[in-house]
């Protein structure tokens, strides 16, 4: 299927890079709190939001996901001491690259998430794919395959 | 033949000569009017072959990363924007200082070789893009010294602000056109990796997209892997790029890709303070350290 059609049924694909001693602690306390959020996220655990490489974001849009979030801890929480503060730089970076070359700022976006906010978690993904269903599947940097 | 002509190839014989140097690295005339390739001389009967003209565009600094393992030492001609990547280099230690000789020339700027070949000899050419945007036109760092020593703080203290309007003139666009404008451009990409090739910032011992078979790109050229090839360099290279537009330059498709370069220099600048690659080489990379109290946008 060609990447131009508006497939039937679509539903948003959002990838969430979810470090390992905050966000993906505050996943698993809205899942056992049975906070309700949408479906559309794939969580991928990794060790910091440090470990997060930019290539990783352009590898993701390219095969076909929605929107990117890169979420850690907040700045001073991080297991590792310090490397959040490196993902900041980057990604402020990096998010500010991506809308230079046309990507829309909604589709990636970076967010701290600690192991107490559950709360927070099921609101930040309910609001990033509500946003993202609401401008249509991505096709920006897509590999057309 | 100019002034500082003979004066290269005189320093050039003596320290050949004296031993100084096994290799001079300097430029020569080639094929073309308009165009002043690398020379390599390594005996004193050679050194005519060099010359200074309005094209010596190459970076002579990168080369030195190919005598890496070379046991004597080189001597290399340095412009302001060679001298800015040897400083990277070193940074990286990429090479060793004290194998390396260094003969500033100061430079005036260069011209368009494009616009040459297209105009032909007895037109008045324009300067080339990235000697306009220029702003240290003069060698950092040297052992010897071709021009007027004072003559270089005098430039030193007129450094003008940079101009980033035509990055700005991008940024104006909406979202679509923005990403039509990009693939337009990229689109054109052979991914002959000249650009890395000549960049002073890329001296990975393996760089990631040689690295077939752990696949971050692959071989197939198209809009897709073309864009993931930006976008990575322009992530690698970011904080270290030194602008000289070598990249733009060596592109046969004639990329604008300092765009893209000048956008992350300017966005580090606004974020995380005025910062120039290869000045200081004490200093920290602005990606390698960072500071508890950057923006904070992801709350």
């Amino acid at each position: 299927m060609s990447v131009k059609e508006m497939p039937q049924n679509w539903e948003p694909k959002i990838l969430v890079f979810a470090c390992n001693w905050c966000t993906y602690a505050g996943a698993d306390l809205a899942g056992l709190s049975r906070l309700q959020y949408p479906p559309n996220i794939r969580i991928l655990r990794v060790p910091c939001s440090g470990r997060v490489n930019p290539q990783f974001v352009i590898r993701a849009f390219q095969r076909g996901v929605d929107g990117v979030l890169v979420a850690g801890c907040h700045p001073g929480d991080c297991h590792y001491v310090s490397g959040n503060y490196f993902t900041r730089r980057r990604y402020l970076l990096m998010q500010r690259l991506l809308q230079y070359v046309g990507v829309d700022p909604e589709r990636f976006q970076a967010r701290w998430i600690s192991g107490s906010e559950g709360p927070k978690f099921q609101q930040v993904v309910t609001q990033i794919t509500e946003e993202i269903r609401a401008m249509g599947p991505n096709r920006k940097l897509r590999d057309a395959q | 033949m100019s002034e500082m002509t003979k004066k290269m190839q005189e320093i050039a014989r003596e320290i050949l000569v004296k031993g100084e140097a096994e290799v001079v690295i300097g430029w020569e005339k080639g094929t073309f009017w308009y165009l002043s390739p690398p020379a390599f001389i390594d005996k004193p009967e050679d050194v005519q072959r060099l010359v200074w003209d309005d094209f010596c565009h190459n970076n002579l600094s990168k080369y030195l990363v190919d005598l890496k393992n070379h046991e004597g030492k080189a001597a290399v001609f340095v412009k302001g924007c060679d001298s800015r990547a040897f400083n990277r280099l070193l940074q990286d230690k990429q090479i060793a200082r004290e194998k390396v000789v260094l003969i500033g020339i100061p430079c005036p700027g260069l011209l368009d070789q494009d616009k040459a070949k297209e105009l032909g000899k007895n037109s008045d050419l324009p300067k080339a893009q990235k000697c306009l945007d220029c702003q240290y036109p003069n060698p950092l760092v040297y052992d010897y010294y071709l021009g007027d020593k004072e003559a270089l703080n005098e430039v030193a203290a007129t450094k003008e602000a940079a101009d980033y309007s035509d990055v700005a003139a991008i940024e104006a666009m909406s979202p679509d056109e923005r990403y039509d404008f990009w693939t337009k451009q990229y689109d054109r990409c052979i991914r002959c990796y000249a650009c890395r090739n000549v960049c002073p910032a890329c001296s990975c011992r393996e760089c990631v997209f040689d690295q077939t078979r752990v696949g971050w790109i692959g071989k197939a050229n198209n809009s897709s892997e073309n864009q993931f090839f930006a976008l990575t360099r322009a992530m690698h290279v970011a904080g270290r790029c030194i602008e000289c537009g070598e990249c733009e330059r060596a592109c046969p498709m004639d990329i604008p890709i300092m765009l893209l370069n000048k956008k992350l220099v300017k966005d580090i600048n606004e974020l995380f303070g005025e910062y120039d690659a290869g000045i200081d080489i004490e200093g920290k990379l602005p990606l390698g350290h960072f500071d508890k109290n950057d923006p904070e946008e992801f709350m």
